[in-house]
């Protein structure tokens, strides 16, 4: 018979307890083969081999002790069910295991072979029942995320309908509209418009919850971002008589995230903030550095609204929450604003937060991780503790002959991108990430550790390798130019790191010219 | 001269219309069809300069109508701008690389998708023909 039970792995240092434990198993109903090793690493090792029924677990050993040793158990065999072996002194110990995960636990010396053999059985059966309540937790997640994309996309259909017709009827194509009905038919397509993102919204919500929002990071302006937002809504806001400013220390440097997503996450904020602020009021996006957090850009939605209860803040950001005494004038969202908006934010790696006095206005603020050009050119630019002697930075710009780019576009800036890093010298020279571009326009740059002359012979290769490409030729026409960067003054006494800092900034202005320049 | 005669191909006959409308009003000839198999067969009868291109359609979806338009070298060359309500991340690339030259999710701004439909339009004009 195929017993459940066959296969035990004992994990224990002491031969006196595993003498005892085998001999308990011996004595029991249940036939039962048991490998016993004395370490951790081995009972790994065994792992790998094979995996068993179920893990007897003695918590300290030669090689790892406490809650180290279930902890690393449970990370190599999340399947397999674990009795844990304790000590009379260490009970507390193995309740804070249950905790994470183990099964059960059995006090050494005071179980018998029957009590041994009923928590190897429940712990077998207890973890096929969590094992397919997971199981049946993803299929229900699925199943909702599919039933989601489908309703998104049945919605859609009517929705262009009312939305195309709509649109006939106030561009006179069906006749001459009067103004009565004029301002009627915006309003239905303001609705219209208002249902449509909530359909997009409901979908993106649905994949947040699943991780299956994908995003781009590239180096990204966030000062231009920011205006391109607030250019946006500047309308609305218009139209509600609220302010709407821009606040924003010209010397950001770029920062690393994916620009569609956070200007979605920025939309969102100014949304809000002007959706509770009252006319006369004002909305301001502002970005800066914060000196004790060196790696992230600070950006903040300010408002003069009428500001969230303290009770209210802490759920803000959950799905589907909406504050109940909300003063709100307009009509409601789905509550999933927010929602997604944190999510984008933490999948960039950065946080989300608010600070509000009710009655007196909202910030809402968000970080984003810098692109730190001085971080990654280090390695590059030094050689023997000093600044090499000459940098060069190289532009290579791919222009669509036609506009809009042809479909591909895409892919051969990416397969560009690939070429150029095999023209460069790994250690000496360094290809940006790409930059955020209208897309008009593709740019790579290239920091070179060589002067001049060199450069040159570095831009026929990538000349000639990218002109290699297919498609290349008939899809955009190829710049390749380059300008040395003038270096740090050595004699000013300024440490390495200080020198590779100052290059960054100046390759940094550099860069933001070259792009302005397209 | 004679106005430049855009195919429609879409499944709902109020999107059909309401799209002719757009596009007449805007100097543009059309011919509609409701099917993957007939939007082919109109393709090679018809000869468009552009075509509109719904994804989810009975008899043959839009990708089996580009694929089939990708492998005739007469229709290949006409610029096919998809508008669709499915979800542009898990189609739009899909779309892209099997030839559209761009891709809308529905409702499409007027006045964006007019742009896209002059430019394709001019491209398609100005592409140089191929000795066969």
């Amino acid at each position: 018979m195929n017993d459940p039970l066959a296969h035990v792995l004992l994990i224990e240092d002491n031969p006196g307890d595993a003498d005892l434990v085998r001999l308990r198993l011996v004595d029991g109903k249940t036939k039962v083969d048991v490998n016993c090793v004395k370490r951790l690493s081995d009972g790994l090792a065994a792992l790998k081999e094979k995996l068993p029924a179920v893990i007897l677990l003695d918590l300290n050993l030669p090689d790892s002790q406490g809650a180290e040793t279930f902890r690393k158990i449970l990370e190599n065999a999340p399947d397999v069910p674990v009795v844990i072996l304790s000590g009379q002194d260490d009970e507390a110990l193995a309740m804070k295991a249950l905790h994470q995960g183990v099964q059960d636990y059995l006090v050494k010396g005071a179980f018998s072979s029957s009590s041994l053999e009923r928590a190897m059985r429940y712990a077998v059966e207890r973890q096929a029942l969590l094992r397919s309540l997971e199981m049946s937790r993803r299929q229900q997640l699925e199943f909702k995320n599919q039933f989601l994309s489908h309703v998104s996309h049945e919605l859609r259909t009517p929705l262009t309908c009312i939305h195309q017709f709509v649109t006939i009827l106030l561009d006179g194509l069906a006749g001459k509209v009067n103004p009565d009905q004029r301002d009627h038919l915006q309003t239905i397509l303001k609705s219209v418009n208002q249902l449509g993102a909530m359909v997009r919204d409901l979908l993106e919500a649905s994949r947040a919850e699943s991780g299956k929002i994908r995003i781009e990071p590239r180096c990204v302006e966030i000062g231009d971002l920011i205006r391109q937002a607030v250019t946006m809504m500047q309308p609305v806001a218009r139209e509600k008589e609220v302010g709407l400013e821009v606040g924003v220390d010209a010397r950001i440097p770029f920062v690393c995230g994916d620009a569609g997503r956070i200007l979605e996450v920025l939309i969102n904020l100014i949304e809000n903030g002007i959706k509770f602020t009252p006319s006369g009021g004002a909305v301001t996006v502002q970005a800066s550095l914060v000196q004790t957090d060196p790696d992230f850009v600070y950006i903040s939605v300010v408002d003069t609204g009428c500001g969230i209860r303290p009770e209210a803040r802490a759920l803000i950001f959950e799905r589907l929450y909406q504050d109940p005494n909300a003063v709100d004038n307009s009509r409601k969202g789905l509550g999933l604003g927010l929602f997604i908006a944190k999510e984008l934010v933490t999948l960039h790696g950065g946080r989300i937060w608010v600070a509000s006095e009710f009655g007196h206005g909202s910030t809402f603020s968000f970080t984003l991780p810098l692109y730190s050009l001085a971080k990654l050119l280090f390695p590059v630019i030094t050689y023997q503790e000093k600044l090499r002697d000459d940098i060069v930075l190289v532009q290579v710009s791919l222009k669509p002959l036609i506009k809009p780019s042809r479909p591909g576009w895409k892919e051969t800036c990416q397969r560009c991108l690939e070429v150029l890093q095999r023209c460069v010298y790994l250690d000496k020279d360094l290809v940006l990430p790409p930059m955020t571009t209208d897309g008009s326009e593709e740019t790579f740059l290239v920091v070179a550790s060589t002067d001049m002359k060199r450069a040159e012979i570095m831009m026929t290769r990538i000349r000639e390798q990218l002109g290699k490409l297919t498609n290349l030729e008939s899809a955009g026409e190829l710049r390749v130019s380059a300008q040395a960067v003038p270096l740090p003054d050595i004699a000013t006494g300024l440490s390495l790191q200080d020198q590779v800092r100052e290059v960054a900034v100046t390759v940094n202005e550099m860069v933001r010219t070259a792009l302005a320049g397209n | 001269m004679t106005n430049p005669k855009i195919m429609i191909v879409d499944d709902d006959p109020d999107l059909r219309q309401a799209l002719r409308l757009r596009l007449r009003a805007n100097q543009f000839d059309t011919v509609n069809a409701g099917d993957g198999y007939s939007a082919i067969a109109l393709a090679y009868k018809e000869h468009p300069d552009l075509i509109i291109l719904d994804l989810g359609l009975p008899a043959g979806d839009g990708f089996v109508v580009l694929d089939r338009l990708q492998r005739d070298d007469k229709l290949s060359t006409i610029p096919v701008i998809v508008l669709t309500a499915r979800d542009p991340q898990s189609s739009e690339r899909r779309a892209l690389q099997a030839g559209a030259a761009a891709f809308f999710q529905k409702p499409a701004d007027n006045a964006e998708l007019l742009d896209v439909i002059r430019a394709s339009l001019s491209n398609s004009a100005n592409r140089p023909v191929l000795p066969s």
